[in-house]
């Protein structure tokens, strides 16, 4: 893959990719790998943004809607739907994305703290960055799309889990 | 940094725990008369590497007490206190305390009251009135005191013994008893490895060592630092040459380097050229008979030349004379067996991917053609798949010896609780089980164990009211019988008293009064939930929690409970235990499609009911008549809550048995298969989730949930008695 690297100073890839209209990032050095959209084995009692679980190499890795664990419409599967996995805290899940755009060089400094909003769990909005878009023809789109950055120990689903069980 | 120490430091308590279990074993092998100089220089060296390792940690309390224990040992070793059962039991005590002092250093207890037995160990190296006050390089030398006590016996007891040839024993040769001090320096000779830094191995740090102990640097030979262009500033070129005062014993010189890196070259002689006249000629001599000086190894030969020369000795001391107590011949020592240490976490990575490997193999298998299945390629392929899974589990097996370790100990407390004196035997340690049921056996273990000594064996006075010997004998032991572990504790007690349990199970309600039970179901009594006999509470069982907890802590690792007992003869509770709790035999089933494994230990008979043969008692309870018998039914679509509206006469009820449930049935589509699937937990990346035993992985690579027969049938049902259960 290449990689957009027109920052001074840059520390720092993320990987971007869409989920309800929006673009989020996440941390490059938790991302496991990315698979296609399988469907995975329901499982009972869980919370409905668990979709499942699946097999990662003789792992049972639970996969999460992350639309729905986000509060956001749950995704419709389609062609380019796929799946990440991360490594959280030594626990690997697989989050269902919409579509991966990118990974992107970012400098640390760009990154803004995310606004103050009124929910009852703490963010796990980690920040938001601006980067520049590749266009389909390769050019760049100068005016750039705002990424979320997600806070994946946020999301960590133990901790979650934990006050739903 | 601060990691990497942290990583050495659970190195180091690993190495304790394994140091612990040496040390017991053979103080325990001294308890029952081997005092071989083996066993003892075993113990000695169990002990010493812990001190070693908790003065390089900064654990002062644990490397003080070590030290006085060590110094104990060391003149056992050296023969100048004999491993008396005194003696022997005052170390035992001295290593509960170790034990509990290295709890203490993880900060998993606090520091424990050593005070006594460190007054225990301070009186038998006051007592052995053999040490002359040798200068040995010791702060706690025996009290000026000893020194004016006869030194005369000890030293006939050694000539008797045939222990003045133990001299030689690294410690000692420069400080025999009759020995004056005025010994030849030592010159020791320091080429660390070049790669004694990048293994931690500071030389400057052995230097000063030794400088403490009074040596001075005689010559460093830089002539192997080579030009500037190549020298690598992280690698060590220098040899030291110090001088040692002679009076200074070996062993504190050789202790200086114990963590140096191996391929180091440490040589330790006496300077012939100073002043040898002042040894005697028969230390001398004895030296040289066992070409112990100099010694000259690198490292990693110095524990081989140690155990020759202990061999040396053993082997020498019944030809010197009379020896008191039998030479015991060497045994095989499983110490001598190389190890490696390896993550957990990546034998069950390669297990993972071994699994894979096998999953991968049938799908092929799946896909060729009839023809290229019969090809030898293929079933060589998945003859070696197996081998090799075989053998990765083979990995995680550990011996049972792990879980006995703690038994001994435990007996001495129990010993003391009870009045009673328990001797332990012991056989099949090194059976070999499953990492994870090791873990698991440790509480249904002690409370066999507590159960036996304190509602088993009978007082000293009862015994010998009965014509036994007033000693109680307790028996552990473990085989392996196919895939099944037998784990036994059997007592030489009184045995199980019937009349009482069974009134005592009626008073409880446990049974009807007019119930008629055979001796074995009597017997199973006792691991009902809420039973105890005990006239009164004791500290030690009869909470009315034990059996029970025993019994469903087993069946929770999918075995179970048998018990033996004859009236007056004893009794034996086994534990029947699968070899490892990695893989499972089970039932492939469909529930509203989709597949679930069903453990097969639980399951009784299949039965495609007939129509009627489903009744409906409440709107939400279903029976099935089985011959007559009405066996509660339950739907676990609904529990699940999946959709299913499959008539009850289209499925199947695969008839389980749960402890705490007894009968049930349970409704399913189809069985598809039975086979053995390998355990996946759910809590490794998600959490446990109720209903479910864990997951596995079938032979398309998709996901099957396995169930947990007792938490689905009690889901709705009655009270279950895992309250305790780990």
């Amino acid at each position: 893959m290449t990689t957009t690297n027109d920052n001074a100073g840059t520390d720092r890839k993320i990987v971007t990719f869409s989920l309800a209209q929006q673009t989020f990032g996440i941390d490059m050095r938790a991302l496991i790998e990315i698979r296609e959209w399988d469907e995975p084995t329901p499982l009972p009692n869980v919370p409905g943004f668990i979709k499942g679980v699946t097999n990662l190499r003789g792992n049972v890795i639970p996969v999460v809607g992350l639309a729905e664990r986000l509060g956001w419409e749950p995704s419709v599967i389609h062609a380019r739907s796929c799946v990440l996995v991360v490594n959280i805290a030594g626990k690997q899940a697989g989050f269902l994305v919409d579509e991966v755009n990118d990974i992107v060089a970012i400098g640390e400094t760009e990154i803004q703290p995310a606004p103050e909003v009124e929910t009852i769990e703490p963010t796990v909005i980690a920040g938001l960055v601006r980067i520049a878009t590749r266009q389909k023809d390769g050019t760049r789109d100068e005016k750039g799309t705002m990424v979320l950055l997600l806070d994946l120990d946020a999301l960590s689903l133990t901790k979650h889990l934990d006050l739903a069980a | 940094m601060s990691d990497e120490l942290d990583e050495i430091q659970a190195i180091f308590f690993e190495e304790c725990a394994e140091g612990l279990v040496t040390a017991e074993q053979g103080l325990s092998a001294m308890q029952a008369g081997d005092v071989s100089a083996e066993t003892i220089a075993g113990v000695f060296r169990a002990v010493h590497s812990i001190k070693g390792g908790a003065g390089a940690f900064g654990h002062a309390d644990l490397t003080a007490f070590a030290h006085k224990f060590e110094n104990v040992l060391d003149e056992v070793r050296g023969g100048k206190i004999p491993p008396s059962p005194g003696v022997v039991k005052v170390m035992l005590s001295a290593f509960d305390i170790l034990t509990d002092h290295v709890e203490s250093a993880k900060g998993l207890a606090p520091r424990p009251a050593d005070q006594a037995a460190l007054a225990a160990l301070e009186q038998v190296l006051a007592n052995k009135g053999a040490d002359d006050g040798a200068p040995v390089a010791n702060s706690t030398a025996p009290a000026p005191a000893a020194v004016e006590t006869p030194a005369a016996p000890a030293a006939d007891e050694a000539d008797e013994f045939g222990f003045v040839p133990m001299a030689v024993s690294l410690d000692d040769f420069d400080a025999p008893a009759e020995a004056p001090a005025a010994d030849a320096p030592w010159i020791v000779t320091f080429k660390p490895s070049r790669a004694a830094l990048a293994n931690a191995g500071e030389p400057l740090l052995i230097v000063r060592e030794l400088e403490a102990l009074g040596a001075e640097t005689v010559a460093v030979d830089t002539s192997t630092v080579p030009p500037l262009r190549d020298l690598d500033p992280e690698d060590a070129y220098f040899t030291w040459t110090l001088r040692v005062p002679g009076e200074v014993s070996e062993s504190d010189i050789n202790d200086c380097f114990d963590f140096v890196a191996p391929d180091s070259i440490v040589e330790v002689r006496r300077d012939e050229t100073a002043a040898p006249a002042a040894a005697p000629v028969a230390e001398v001599a004895a030296a040289d008979e066992f070409g112990f000086v100099p010694v000259t190894a690198g490292v990693e030969d110095f524990a081989a030349e140690m155990q020759r020369v202990v061999e040396t000795i053993a082997a020498a001391s019944p030809a010197v004379g009379s020896v008191d107590t039998p030479a015991i011949a060497p045994k095989a020592n499983s110490d001598a067996q190389q190890t490696i240490r390896v993550d957990l976490g990546k034998l069950d990575l390669l297990l993972n991917l071994v699994g894979e490997l096998v999953i991968r193999n049938s799908i092929l298998a799946d896909r060729l053609s009839p023809a290229d299945r019969q090809r030898v390629e293929l079933p060589e392929l998945a003859r070696l798949t197996r081998q090799i899974q075989d053998n990765v589990m083979s990995l995680r097996a550990q011996p049972i010896k792990q879980a006995f370790s703690r038994v001994p100990r435990m007996l001495r407390d129990l010993s003391v609780e009870t009045g009673k004196t328990i001797n332990l035997e012991t056989t099949g340690e090194t059976t070999e089980v499953d990492k994870g049921v090791i873990e698991k056996i440790g509480d249904p273990l002690t409370h066999m164990i507590r159960n036996a000594a304190d509602h088993g064996l009978e007082s000293a006075e009862e015994r010998i009211a009965a014509g036994k010997s007033p000693e109680g004998t307790i028996k552990l032991s473990a085989e392996q019988k196919g895939a099944r572990i037998f784990v036994r504790v059997s007592d030489n007690g009184r045995g199980i008293n019937r009349e009482r349990v069974k009134a005592k199970a009626i008073e409880k309600g446990i049974i009807p009064a007019d119930a008629q039970l055979s001796n074995e179901e009597i017997d199973q009594l006792i691991c009902a939930p809420g039973f105890s006999t005990a006239e009164t509470i004791s500290n030690i069982s009869g909470r009315g929690v034990g059996m029970d907890v025993v019994r469903s802590n087993v069946e929770a690792l999918g075995g179970r409970i048998e018990i033996h007992s004859v009236p007056g003869e004893g009794t034996t509770f086994t534990m029947i235990l699968p070899l490892t709790l990695a893989i499972l035999d089970g039932m492939i089933v469909r529930l509203a499609g989709q597949r679930f494994v069903l453990p097969l230990a639980h399951v009784l008979e299949t039965v495609q009911p007939e129509p009627g043969q489903v009744k409906r008692t409440a709107p939400d309870s279903e029976v099935i008549d089985m011959r007559g018998e009405y066996v509660p039914v339950k739907r676990t679509t609904e529990i699940f809550g999946l959709n299913d509206d499959r008539a009850v006469e289209d499925s199947l009820v695969v008839i389980v048995e749960s402890e705490g449930s007894g009968k049930v049935g349970l409704v399913v589509d189809t069985i598809d298969d039975r086979r053995e699937v390998v355990i996946k937990s759910l809590d490794q990346n998600l959490h446990p989730i109720r209903g479910l035993g864990g997951a596995t992985i079938l032979g398309d690579g998709s996901i099957a949930l396995i169930l947990d027969i007792e938490a689905l049938v009690a889901s709705t049902n009655r009270y279950t008695p895992k309250g305790l259960a780990a």
